[in-house]
């Protein structure tokens, strides 16, 4: 049995992501890039509004990445410039976990994943399995966009939290995608049954 | 429920000893259609050692993805690169869920953690896991603007390495609950101060190292080789041997792969796997490429040869940005 702590469902306007990383960790996260800055704001939001806890896996996902990075470093080297060590840096998308890491947090797995739209029950199913060597699992979504997105979640063994239990039949189940499937959680104002890909979840406030 | 490699297969550079299942064609051309090219042998290549069902779900781990296809293009679409992971997806005949991992140079063996994870939890029976890094000047200007490139030559644990020489690879492996090489523990770790330093520091490569000898329950003795990171970077090498020294004492035979193949990024853990696992069938260990005069600060000296006896292997990868790993293999 698994439960769902801290949902935590963050939206920022692209023009204010600087200022809202500076805001929350001064100016260490300058040279991660856009990519970096926008996880650690939302799962650092989560961790924040959980109960400490032990070692942390790690399991965010995205469609598309640290796009805007991409985009400007392909300009960079379209352009005949060489290209700089710190677009490099931001284009890597699971240096968030390393930044994480050197936040104080015991992180002791991390997988920085791109998965289909209706694949999302896959993640709280690979959470479950590294539940069996850590204590807790930061589960994230982090999408970039004129509006971006970073919602998070904690998952654990214990309560408290929101249950959530795999369903044998997802007749029942509301449809619902990687982008969307925690923020419909953390709206729920009780229980819930979520599907996506022929798989479904329910989830019960505890 | 243990997890084995049941069959792999790799498209590389190669040497002496390291010899790949299928020799990557020039560089040039349609980026995609050469990635897909060499899906299809290498697909086909594996087939013709194990089949597997046509539902069977996919992990693609790369650092890079497609972004040697976005670099040609003038005006690129940025499509997810899961749709690129489905892709190659489809040239294995592979149809059941896709999942593309990113974990810069771990990325291979993060995806094999992943795929080995859902068959122990009973989801799946077989998984395929794909590591594939081809061609792209990001990752050559990259990695090079970080300072991690050598002058010349690879030369690992050598006394005159002066940095990585980056490879091209397509590798596929196929885990099961049945095969040769059982997957014993797959431990993992990260630097905190990874983000800015050239190499994992040798304690957190130690942790790894230890987790994956208690996770397997080994005792240092157990380990007949190990299969080094070791690329030939002044640092990364040098901490490798010293948190090697902390955890098993007396060193076994060890060798590396990427003086052979060069640093192929996301791709080295199942390419190093897939060319090691071929090496060891064959009965010999490869000779480290590259490595000619020993470093006595390391204190390592790589050696290839005649290893029938060789059941355990501890098989290291470190990567950008303090990612690092260490799978626990036995023979079953």
């Amino acid at each position: 049995m698994i439960h769902l702590a801290a949902p935590t469902v963050m939206r920022v306007p692209a023009g204010e992501l600087s200022a809202r990383s500076r805001d929350r960790f001064a100016s260490d996260l300058r040279r991660a890039g856009g990519f970096a800055q926008l996880c650690l704001l939302g799962a650092q939001a989560c961790l924040d509004a959980a109960r400490p806890g032990g070692s942390l896996g790690v399991l965010w996902s995205s469609s598309r990445g640290p796009v805007n990075a991409v985009r400007a470093v392909l300009a960079e080297a379209a352009s005949g410039e060489p290209v700089m060590p710190f677009s490099f840096v931001a284009i890597q998308p699971h240096l968030a976990a390393t930044i994480l890491a050197q936040r104080g947090v015991d992180v002791t797995r991390a997988a920085f994943v791109r998965i289909e739209d209706e694949a999302w029950p896959w993640l709280l199913a690979q959470a479950a399995s590294w539940l069996e060597t850590c204590e807790r699992v930061l589960l994230g979504r982090v999408e970039e966009g004129e509006v971006h997105q970073s919602d998070w979640c904690l998952l654990q063994r214990e309560s408290p939290g929101i249950l959530c239990e795999p369903l044998a039949k997802p007749d029942h189940a509301v449809p619902a995608t990687a982008a969307d499937w925690l923020a419909r959680i953390a709206a729920a104002p009780g229980r819930l049954a979520l599907r996506g890909g022929g798989e479904a979840w329910r989830f019960t406030p505890t | 429920m243990p997890v084995f490699v049941r069959a792999a297969a790799v498209a590389s550079g190669g040497a002496a000893e390291v010899v790949p299942d299928v020799a990557l064609p020039a560089v040039g051309g349609d980026w995609m259609e050469r990635a897909e090219s060499i899906a299809r042998a290498v697909a086909a290549k594996l087939r013709a050692k194990a089949d597997f069902d046509s539902n069977i779900p996919c992990f693609v781990g790369s650092s890079s993805h497609f972004i040697g296809a976005l670099e040609m293009q003038k005006d690129p679409a940025l499509d997810p690169p899961a749709g690129f992971a489905r892709r190659l997806a489809g040239c294995f005949g592979a149809g059941g869920p896709v999942v593309s991992v990113d974990t810069a140079c771990t990325s291979g063996i993060t995806a094999l953690g992943l795929a080995a994870d859902m068959i122990a939890a009973g989801r799946c029976d077989h998984a395929l896991v794909l590591g594939v890094e081809l061609s792209n000047r990001l990752s050559r200007e990259g990695f090079a603007a970080l300072g991690l490139l050598s002058a010349g030559a690879a030369r690992p644990c050598d006394r005159q390495r002066d940095g990585l020489v980056l490879g091209e690879a397509f590798a596929a492996l196929l885990v099961s609950r049945s095969g040769p090489w059982r997957i014993a523990a797959n431990a993992s770790a990260i630097d905190p101060a990874g983000l800015a330093a050239p190499a994992p520091n040798e304690q957190v490569m130690a942790k790894a190292m230890r987790t994956a000898l208690a996770d397997a329950r080994w005792r240092a003795g157990d380990v007949d080789l190990v299969k080094l990171q070791a690329g030939g970077s002044p640092t990364g090498d040098l901490a490798e041997a010293r948190a090697l020294r902390a955890v098993l004492g007396h060193l076994p035979r060890h060798v590396s792969l990427k003086g052979a193949i060069g640093h192929t990024l996301g791709a080295s853990g199942p390419a190093e796997l897939a060319l090691l696992i071929a090496a060891l069938a064959r009965g010999r260990v490869p000779p480290t490429e590259g490595f000619a005069q020993s470093d006595p600060e390391l204190g390592l000296a790589p050696s290839g040869g005649d290893v029938g006896g060789v059941r355990r292997v501890l098989f290291n990868l470190a990567g950008f940005g303090g990612s690092v790993a260490s799978v626990a293999l036995e023979r079953a």
